[in-house]
C-alpha cells in the first residue's frame, strides 16, 4: 500500500478506531495535518483516551500525558522571532492560525507570534481533541498570562486536577478570586501559596476536593467550620487550641462529613489548660475518638504547635 | 437431506453487490453483530442481501471470519506484533482497495476483530511520523471528496434499512410459528433455510 491512504474516506467509527490507536503525541502530531483531519478528530473526543494537561505558564510548556504516565507528549510555544538551529520546521494549520512547527524526540516546538496567544491556542486545541483534566505547575501563577489562561479554562468548565495560585495584590485579583472561587466544584486540588495583601480576605463560595494552604493565616475558623473538603491542610494558621475543640465537637456532632484526612499547623495551638474534648492536646495525642452516631472513627495525632486526624469510616 | 447435526454446520447464503450468491457457515457469519441483532433469531428467508459490498469483498471477509472461528474468543484490540503469520498474510496480500473495501464490509458488519485489527494496521503507517511524513502517508481530502463520502454514508444507511427491513418481513413470516419455543423456532427456521440451500444447489 505506496499510495496515499485516503484517511478521511473511511467510515466515521473505524477512523474513530484509528484515532483511539494513536499515542497522544502521534495524534496532536495527525491533528496539524490539516482542518478536516483536525475536525474528525475534536468529533472523536469523547472517545478518546483521558488525558492530564500540564500547564507551565512560566516556561511556556504543555504536558499531555495519560494517568499511569506510560504515554506523554510535550508542547514548547516559543515565540516566532525565536530562530531553532533544527532545520526540521513546517507550517501548519493549529486552531485556525498558521504556526512554524518543529518536531523534536519527545513532542514539537511551536513558534507563535507571541507566547500568551499561542499557549491560549494551543490549550484550546488540546481541549477539543481530548478529555482533558488540567494541572498547573507549582510556581507558574508567576507568570503574565497565568490569569487569563486559567480565566479561558473556568469560561469552559474544563476540570482541573490541580490548581496553585498565590494571590499576589494585583488589582484584578479580586475578579480573579471571584471567578475560581465559584467553580471549586471543577477542581480536585486547590493549593494557594499565599495571600500578600492583607486586607484582601478570600471567601469561598464553593470547595475543591482537596485544599492546601501554605499561608493560612487569613483562613477562620467560620471558613473552616464551612469546608466540605475531604483533605484539608493549612499552614501557619492563626487557629487555637480552643479552635481545635470546636472543630472536633463538630465532627464529632456529624458535620464535615466528606473529611478524610486533616492537618493543621498553627503557633497557636499550645498544650495548656485549654482542653479539646476535655482533654489536653498532649493526652489527645494517638487517641481514636468516634462521631456521637458511631459512623465513623477519627485517629488524632497532636504535637506542639500542630494536629492531624485521619478519619476511618466504619 | 438430513438436517445439520449442529448449528456451526448450518450454511447462510450471501447475496452481493452482483446479485450473486455464495454460503457463509453459521459460526463464521456469527461474528458479524450486524448479523446477530438481525437475523440470529429469527433466520433469514432467502439470500441475506449485502447488496452494498462486492462478491470478491465479502468473500474476504467471511474468509477471515471462517478462520477465525476457533480462536478464542475476541477480548479486545490486539497490537499488530501480536498478529499471526496468517492474519499478517491476510492484510498483505491485499491492494490499497480491497483493503479500503474490507474495512467498511466489516465495519457495515460489525466484525470486532477484523475491524480492530485493520484499525491498528492503519494506526501503525502513521507511528513514528512527524505531521509532515504524516501528510505524505495520508491523502487529504477535497471539499467535493466529502461530500461524495457522505452520500456514500448515506447510501449505506439506506442498505442497512433494507436489510432491517427483510429481517422484519422473515420475523413476519415466521410470527405463525410463534407458539413453538424458541429454541425450536430457531431450529425450524434454520431446516427451513439449509432445505432451501440444499435444493438451491442441486439447482
Amino acid at each position: 500500500m505506496s499510495s496515499p491512504f485516503p484517511l478521511l474516506r473511511l467510515p466515521r467509527l473505524v477512523l474513530f478506531d484509528v484515532f483511539k490507536s494513536l499515542s497522544i503525541g502521534e495524534k496532536i502530531k495527525l491533528s496539524f495535518c490539516s482542518k478536516k483531519v483536525s475536525t474528525q478528530i475534536n468529533n472523536a473526543r469523547l472517545y478518546s483516551q483521558k488525558v492530564n494537561v500540564q500547564l507551565n505558564c512560566l516556561r511556556q510548556k504543555i504536558s499531555v500525558y495519560t494517568e499511569n504516565y506510560k504515554n506523554s507528549f510535550e508542547i514548547s510555544i516559543y515565540s516566532d522571532s525565536w530562530r531553532s538551529h533544527n532545520s526540521n520546521t513546517d507550517q501548519f494549520s493549529i486552531a485556525c492560525c498558521t504556526a512554524r512547527v518543529i518536531s523534536i524526540s519527545k513532542g514539537v516546538q511551536i513558534c507563535w507570534k507571541n507566547h500568551q496567544e499561542g499557549f491560549l491556542y494551543v490549550t484550546q486545541h488540546l481541549l477539543k481533541m481530548f478529555q482533558c483534566t488540567i494541572s498547573t505547575k507549582s510556581h507558574c501563577y508567576g507568570s503574565d498570562f497565568f490569569h487569563p489562561t486559567i480565566s479561558m479554562l473556568f469560561d469552559r468548565q474544563v476540570e482541573f486536577k490541580r490548581l496553585t495560585i498565590c494571590l499576589n495584590g494585583s488589582k484584578d485579583q479580586s475578579l480573579f478570586w471571584n471567578q475560581i472561587s465559584s467553580n471549586f466544584g471543577l477542581v480536585e486540588y486547590f493549593r494557594i501559596e499565599s495571600v500578600a495583601d492583607p486586607a484582601f480576605i478570600p471567601v469561598f463560595n464553593s470547595w475543591p476536593q482537596k485544599i492546601y494552604i501554605i499561608r493560612s493565616d487569613w483562613f477562620t475558623l467560620e471558613s473552616l467550620l464551612a469546608c466540605t473538603c475531604t483533605t484539608i491542610t493549612l499552614w501557619d494558621s492563626l487557629l487555637g487550641t480552643k479552635d481545635l475543640d470546636v472543630i472536633l465537637r463538630k465532627w464529632k456532632a456529624g458535620g464535615f462529613a466528606n473529611l478524610e484526612w486533616m492537618k493543621i499547623q498553627s503557633r497557636n495551638i499550645e498544650n495548656n489548660e485549654t482542653t479539646i474534648l476535655g482533654m489536653n492536646l498532649m493526652e489527645l495525642r494517638g487517641m481514636v475518638i468516634q462521631t456521637d452516631d458511631g459512623s465513623k472513627k477519627a485517629t488524632i495525632n497532636t504535637d506542639y504547635g500542630r494536629i492531624e486526624m485521619s478519619v476511618i469510616s466504619i | 437431506m438430513t438436517s445439520p447435526a449442529s448449528s456451526s454446520e448450518v450454511k447462510y447464503l450471501i447475496e452481493s453487490s452482483e446479485g450473486n450468491t455464495f454460503d457463509v457457515s453459521g459460526a463464521a457469519l456469527r461474528q458479524s453483530n450486524t448479523f446477530n441483532a438481525m437475523f440470529l433469531n429469527i433466520g433469514a428467508d432467502g439470500p441475506i442481501p449485502f447488496t452494498d459490498y462486492n462478491e470478491a469483498t465479502l468473500k474476504k471477509v467471511f474468509e477471515y471470519c471462517e478462520h477465525s472461528v476457533n480462536e478464542e474468543n475476541y477480548s479486545g484490540p490486539k497490537h499488530q506484533d501480536d498478529l499471526s503469520k496468517w492474519d499478517l498474510n491476510f492484510f498483505n496480500e491485499m491492494d490499497q482497495k480491497m483493503f479500503i473495501d474490507v474495512i467498511n464490509a466489516s465495519n457495515f458488519l460489525d466484525i470486532e476483530r477484523l475491524t480492530s485489527y485493520c484499525c491498528e494496521r492503519i494506526a501503525r503507517m502513521l507511528r513514528g511520523k512527524n505531521t509532515q511524513e504524516m501528510i505524505k502517508v495520508i491523502t487529504l481530502p477535497t471539499a467535493e471528496e466529502l461530500e461524495a463520502k457522505q452520500k456514500v454514508e448515506e447510501k449505506k444507511a439506506a442498505a442497512a434499512k433494507k436489510v432491517a427491513e427483510k429481517a422484519a418481513e422473515t420475523a413476519e413470516k415466521t410470527e405463525t410459528l410463534e407458539e413453538l419455543p424458541v429454541q425450536q423456532l430457531v431450529q425450524t427456521t434454520r431446516n427451513k433455510l439449509t432445505r432451501k440451500y440444499l435444493s438451491f444447489s442441486n439447482e
